[in-house]
């Protein structure tokens, strides 16, 4: 039977668990109320026990002692009582769906932020300082490591209290535990330092603590790191050595196996892979990890399909695998796997959307699901047909927000016309998908072409929709989703025109869609600091350009997240691309066959110039109005969208009015330019009620 | 110069009627013994022939009319024509009777020969295109003849070459009637088909005086503790003789043929062909007389047999191919269909046996399947210990721990199909929205043997059958409830010969009675059209039409019914193991059921049957979307209103509980 690997079921500890596919731990940002799970944390874990998930861990960085502080990323605070009835509440939402959940529980020790909240004295053993989030720390004493033993074993009782079923004991991501570990951040000389025993003692004496506390019949198990790569660090062996002799303590119910220690901005980007790296890059180290040890694996690093993770299983590399930000895509891929609808998965695409976020402190949410940890607003992942009248709806523009309004409307039970002047659908994802290591962003569209094939949307591609096609249609609702175009025309002095030969800049979309040939000598002046700037860059360096990219901001790529920067300055460093920050664009003319460009110092106001052949701007995008302003004056409700009724989650009340004429919405960038998100979401709350 | 000749024409007709059935008694005679309470079977002929064998041949209203104005006419006819005629008692009363009895006959013959005119493809041809001719020229000559008797004509009109003439009908009429009668003709069919009825190998298939409608379903158990049986049926002269005699009642109406949905897929099976074949093989010959549609894809004429032969032969060809054997679903449309109720899938069973049992040579996936189930308990070669994995979240009841229950809920093989997984969660739900108190085996719970049975390996399902009773044994249970309709019919209908009795139900009639007696509630349908596919053991095997369709109408669905539904449902193609011998065919039975559903034009096709859902799942493009009725049941069920105040308050039942997470 085709994934007969994903579902037998486990025993881990005296836990059954009913297939072999785990939500891992992960900071979900959204346990706020001073730590308390919320209605949003709970729906968020009930929607994937809904679809079938076998085992989550939630909470990832839970703190069990008030010196680890809960604030930055709003974790589940486990050093009160009060956390208790939150807790059961949790664990009655996924256990009647058949779930099992459990919780990461742990002590940062140093890897925090000390400037907030209660101004704690972060802790690490030597006092050593941690560069990712430039925190300095207090040399922990040995009172503060007897608290702290204590404060575990009470989370595990909390947690144990309310009804979940296991812990998971943090000792990765250079939480205090593998701070201990690891001689890179251990340099103690007293019990607790220095020889292999000694650096174990911390993490022996937790896992001792918390076993006494909750007893056998409840589930407690380690995530590990399998090599932290750095020299300096825990290697694989040093891993294998450290699994197998918490193993053999017979207390540890499972191990869940992370490749990659994550101190240093680039190590980071490793923990969380985005789209540039392989499937399941460090399976191999799990699979180590696996051989040293008698009680379940888990894994999860890059595993999205359930054809690779059936693969895996069968392979017995590990027991059970993470599907994290596979969930986060599509909370109900096991139970699409059930169904035979393996194509109707939403597939992560490794955009790291989700866990760049968490890096900035903001909730997780997923760049193409925009009902993910919003099930408790009401927004559906399956949405239901409509009980009213069948509608004509005609959208315009198949970027991302065009499309998911086409499938939304669809799965509405409406008759769905999507006009697109591509030939593909896409838009800007489109764009994306042509740099190094960035295709599988396509990913998104692929999904929206099986959706709006099995929905059977009339597509029209490569077709520009006039007001007079609209029009003909006789459309009940039209949603413009028309995009915008690179804004070159902002400063004149950048010398840009409609003209091709005239323009003296062309945009990072000219670049990527091959519409202009690759320069030799290129300056690419980005003055956003998203993806596309540093994308054009890696491109045209893959081409054999020479390339400089300068921003205006504090560094190219600024607004790119954590875990996605730092495999984009490998590239172009090895391309040995220039990144300079802080000069803006003045002005390019042109001088003999070359461009000059000339560049303004931000804060010293001097100028300076490069000569190069090809100059390329980017400075984000302006809407497409045109259309809108041609149906608006027409349409019953002059385009405007009710925002008390987006904000809530309600019906737009037009859509209940009645009346003649046709409804105009219009959403993403060619309302005001923003993301692959905002333009999904916009879609999904105006259409969904449709 | 009549009364002198009729009287030598009558007995010389039934002497060589005599003559002729003692040498066709012979025939059948060359088959095994069968314990046959002769006597009663006699008594219960009439009964048989007018009651049950006239509900079926009375689905054809025009036809059935006929043949009572044709065989009531000539049953009559005949007899008051050997008193008349043959012994002289020329008194006008009888001789008024004979008149109207041969003028009956002689209607119904013109009907005969009107439908012989144009006839359908299913209808045989050859000697059989006379018979009207036969029928008239009997009843006609009968008629004249006696009109004398009566004084209508004076005795001696005519002259002696019109009376030579009738004479010369007459002698036809009673050569057709009579030595045909015997001597293989058409007319052999009321000969073999009334001592058929009387000698049938199923008498509790018949209805009876007290109401009981009379069902008789399960196959019957080969005794393999007996050495000298042979295990099933090599030549024909293995079929018992009853058997034979059954065989030889076949009118080559083809009823069967029309509705048998191997025949419509293009697959070489024609279960008229084979009742002919087997005709053919007891008495010796090639099949090359035949005038009746062939087996799709192989000509009439290359096949020959003889009672002592083999029918299947090991290389080249005999009496018929091992193909047309495996072409069967063992659906029953066929004996469904027949008239004269002979058993066909019996005797397609019996030579399946031989074939797997001694030739060890079950095509394609067969003999794969056989060895899984030697091997693992399970035709898919499953972890015998899985058998619960779908429902590791769901904490069910272990009999192993409780011992006893009011329903045993037996989970079938569907319990390792993703699908069926599906279903059973949607079951698990309903009984639990019901507050029903049930258990499951588990993995103590072994394959039924169906597929083995029907696959002819006799011996596997007994040791799967034998296994399973010694478990129920050590249960305590009121019923079995099941989801798969061929669980039900071995459980409830097979078990039993080998010591295992139970009350067993079907899903969809469990649901019925829960909803009758209140514990179940619905929502209002909301979803489009739908129709309802019968499965064949559930339907045709266990006379179970009315819950399935009740428990729709309870849900507020109301049905498009389709044209082949109820007793006359098509086959969804995956009985009898033939989606495991996967015999090629022109079409697919399934789509040719997806095609039945869409000219419905439902949205939804209802069913109740782990293997019809996989066929008709397994449709390309199909225009409906297939759902178990306990998973529409399960999508609809809404907390009951509490009856009085005095019940306590119940919890209710969620929006999702964890039957629904697949």
């Amino acid at each position: 039977m085709a994934f007969d690997a994903l579902f037998q079921p486990i025993e881990i500890g005296k836990l059954t668990i009913r297939n072999r596919v785990v939500s891992t731990a992960h900071a979900e940002v959204h346990a706020t109320d001073g730590g308390m799970t919320t209605e949003r944390y709970v729906r968020y874990y009930e929607e994937k026990a809904k679809g079938g998930c076998g085992l989550s861990i939630c909470g990832g960085s839970s703190v069990v002692s008030i010196d680890s502080p809960q604030g930055w990323w709003s974790s589940v605070n486990l050093t009160t009582d009060r956390i208790i009835p939150h807790f059961q509440n949790l664990a009655d939402a996924v256990h009647q769906h058949g779930g099992k959940i459990m919780i990461q529980i742990t002590h940062m020790g140093r890897r925090s932020r000390w400037d907030g909240f209660d101004w704690s004295t972060l802790l690490s053993p030597s006092g050593i300082r941690e560069p990712v989030h430039r925190s300095t720390c207090k040399t922990i004493e040995e009172e503060d490591i007897w608290r702290i033993v204590g404060d575990f074993a009470q989370a595990a009782r909390r947690a144990k209290e309310g009804g979940l079923d296991g812990v998971e004991l943090s000792a990765v991501h250079q939480h205090l535990i593998d701070q201990f570990w690891s001689p890179r951040v251990n340099k103690r000389e007293d019990e607790w330092g220095g020889s292999f025993e000694n650096r174990m003692r911390f993490g022996m004496e937790v896992l001792k603590a918390v076993r006494a506390e909750v007893g056998d019949d409840f589930v407690v198990g380690m995530r590990i790191c399998g090599d932290e790569f750095h020299p300096d660090g825990l290697s694989h062996d040093d891993m294998k050595q450290i699994a197998a002799y918490y193993d053999a303590t017979g207390q540890v119910d499972f191990f869940g196996v992370i490749g990659s220690g994550c101190d240093t901005h680039n190590s980071l980007a490793n923990v969380i892979p985005n789209m540039s790296y392989p499937p399941e890059p460090f399976l191999h180290l799990a699979a180590g990890i696996k051989e040293v040890v008698g009680v379940p694996v888990i894994h999860a690093q890059n595993i999205k399909d359930p054809n690779q993770a059936s693969r895996i299983l069968e392979g017995g590399y590990v027991d059970l695998v993470g599907m994290t930000r596979a969930h986060i895509a599509d909370p109900h891929l096991i139970a699409k796997i059930k169904m035979g609808q393996v194509d109707q998965i939403k597939q992560c695409v490794g955009a790291n959307y989700c866990i760049d976020r968490q890096y900035q402190g903001l909730d997780v949410l997923c760049i193409q699901n925009a009902a993910t940890s919003r099930e408790y607003m009401g927004l559906p992942h399956i949405i239901e047909k409509s009980d009213g009248a069948k509608r004509k709806v005609v959208v315009v523009g198949g970027g991302p927000g065009g499309m998911e309004a086409a499938r939304v409307a669809a799965e509405r039970g409406h008759d769905v016309t999507l006009f697109e002047a591509a030939e593909a659908l896409g838009g800007q994802i489109t764009i994306a998908a042509q740099a190094p290591q960035r295709d599988q962003i396509a990913g998104i569209t692929r999904w929206y072409q099986l959706e709006l094939a099995r929905l059977k949307v009339d597509l029209r591609l490569g077709t520009r929709a006039d007001e007079a096609t609209l029009l003909d249609l006789r459309p009940d609702i039209v949603v413009l989703a028309t995009g915008g175009h690179p804004f070159l025309s902002q400063h004149p002095q950048w010398g840009y025109s409609e003209s091709p030969e005239e323009s003296l800049v062309v945009s990072t979309w000219d670049v990527l869609n091959g519409k202009v040939a690759p320069g030799k000598n290129v300056l690419i002046y980005d003055t956003i600091c998203e993806f596309s700037g540093l994308s054009a860059a890696d491109y045209l360096a893959d081409k054999g350009a020479k390339v400089e990219i300068v921003t205006d901001d504090i560094k190219p790529g600024a607004a790119v997240g954590g875990t996605t920067f730092p495999t984009y300055y490998r590239s172009l460093y090895e391309k040995e691309v220039i990144m300079t920050s802080d000069l803006m664009l003045h002005k390019v003319y042109r001088e003999g066959d070359g461009l000059v460009a000339v560049l303004e110092n931000e804060y010293t106001g001097a100028l300076e110039e490069r000569v190069v052949d090809q100059v390329v701007v980017e400075n984000g995008v302006r809407p497409d109005e045109a259309l809108y302003y041609a149906l608006k004056a027409q349409s019953r409700n002059k385009g405007q969208v009710d925002l008390e009724a987006l904000y809530a989650i309600q019906p737009q009340p037009s859509l209940s009015e009645v009346g003649d004429g046709f409804l105009l919405f219009r959403l993403g960038d060619c309302t005001a330019p923003r993301n692959t998100h905002a333009a999904i979401y916009d879609a999904l709350r105006i259409c969904k009620d449709f | 110069m009549l009364e002198i000749l009729l009287p030598i024409l009558i007995f010389a007709a039934l002497a060589l009627a005599a003559i002729g059935a003692w040498r066709r008694i012979r025939l059948w005679r060359q088959g095994r013994p069968a314990e046959v309470d002769l006597l009663r079977g006699l008594v219960a002929m009439p009964r048989r022939y007018l009651v049950d064998l006239h509900h079926v041949v009375a689905r054809d209203k025009a036809m059935s009319n006929t043949h009572v104005a044709t065989a009531g006419g000539f049953v009559a006819a005949a007899m008051l024509m050997i008193l008349v005629h043959g012994l002289g008692l020329a008194n006008p009363v009888l001789g008024g009777l004979l008149l109207a009895a041969s003028a009956l006959m002689f209607v119904g013959s013109l009907f005969v020969a009107r439908r012989r005119r144009n006839p359908p493809a299913r209808l045989s041809k050859g000697p059989w295109m006379r018979l009207p001719k036969s029928l008239m020229a009997f009843s006609l000559s009968v008629f004249l003849s006696t009109l004398p008797t009566v004084g209508v004509l004076p005795a001696d009109v005519g002259s002696w070459i019109l009376a030579l003439a009738l004479v010369a009908a007459l002698a036809w009429g009673l050569g057709e009637m009579f030595f045909g009668m015997t001597w293989g003709g058409p007319m052999k069919h009321a000969f073999a088909g009334a001592l058929h009825l009387a000698f049938h190998r199923r008498p509790e298939r018949f209805s009876d005086k007290q109401g009981g409608t009379g069902r008789s379903t399960g196959l019957k158990a080969l005794n393999l503790e007996d050495t000298s049986a042979p295990l099933g049926v090599e030549t024909p002269s293995d079929f018992t003789w009853n058997q034979l005699l059954g065989f030889d009642a076949c009118v080559q109406c083809g009823r069967c043929e029309a509705a048998c949905p191997a025949f419509a897929a293009g697959q070489p099976l024609n279960p008229k062909k084979l009742i002919q074949d087997m005709v053919v093989g007891m008495a010796g010959g090639s099949d090359a007389a035949y005038a009746g549609s062939p087996y799709p894809g192989k000509p009439v004429g290359e096949h020959a047999g003889e009672p002592h032969g083999p029918i299947v032969a090991r290389q080249g060809t005999a009496l018929v191919d091992a193909e047309t054997l495996w072409s069967c679903t063992t659906c029953r449309a066929c004996v469904e269909e027949c008239p004269m109720m002979i058993e066909h899938v019996d005797a397609i069973v019996d030579m399946r046996r031989f074939l797997t049992l001694e030739h060890g040579n079950t095509p394609n996936k067969g003999a794969e399947v056989l060895d899984n189930l030697i091997a693992t308990d399970n035709p898919g070669g499953f972890d015998p210990g899985s058998r619960l994995h779908w429902a590791a979240d769901l904490n069910l009841p272990l009999m192993a721990d409780v011992k006893q229950a009011d329903v045993l809920l037996w989970l079938g093989d569907g319990a390792f199909d993703m699908r069926n997984q599906r279903t059973l969660r949607a079951l698990v739900k309903v009984l639990r929205a019901a507050e029903v108190e049930f258990a499951v085996l588990g993995n103590e719970e072994r394959d039924s043997g169906d597929v083995a049975r029907r696959l002819g390996d006799e011996a596997t399902f007994q040791s799967l059958a034998g296994r399973n009773i010694a478990t129920l044994a050590k249960y305590r249970f009121q019923r079995i409830v099941t989801c798969d309709p061929h669980s039900f019919h071995v459980l409830g209908n097979e078990y039993g010969e080998l010591g295992g009795n139970y009350e067993v139900r079907h899903h969809t009639t469990f649901i019925a009675e829960l909803y009758d007696a209140d514990r179940l509630a619905f929502a209002p349908w909301k979803g489009g059209t739908v129709t309802y596919h019968d499965p064949c053991y559930l339907g045709r095997y266990n006379g179970e039409y009315e819950a399935p369709r009740r428990v729709l109408e309870a849900l507020g669905i109301q049905l498009n019914e389709m044209e082949r539904s109820g007793f006359r449902s098509r086959c969804c193609g995956g009985g009898g193991g033939a989606p495991i011998t996967d015999i090629p065919g022109e079409r697919r039975i399934p789509d040719m059921r997806m095609n039945d559903v869409k000219e419905t034009g439902a949205e939804l096709v209802a069913v109740g049957c782990p293997q019809c859902t996989a066929m008709l799942e397994g449709v390309v493009d199909a225009s409906a979307e297939v759902r178990d009725i306990a998973e529409l049941v399960a999508d609809a069920l809404v907390a009951r209103p509490i009856a009085d105040a005095a019940s306590p308050a119940r919890r209710p039942v969620g929006k999702t509980t964890a039957e629904e997470v697949f």
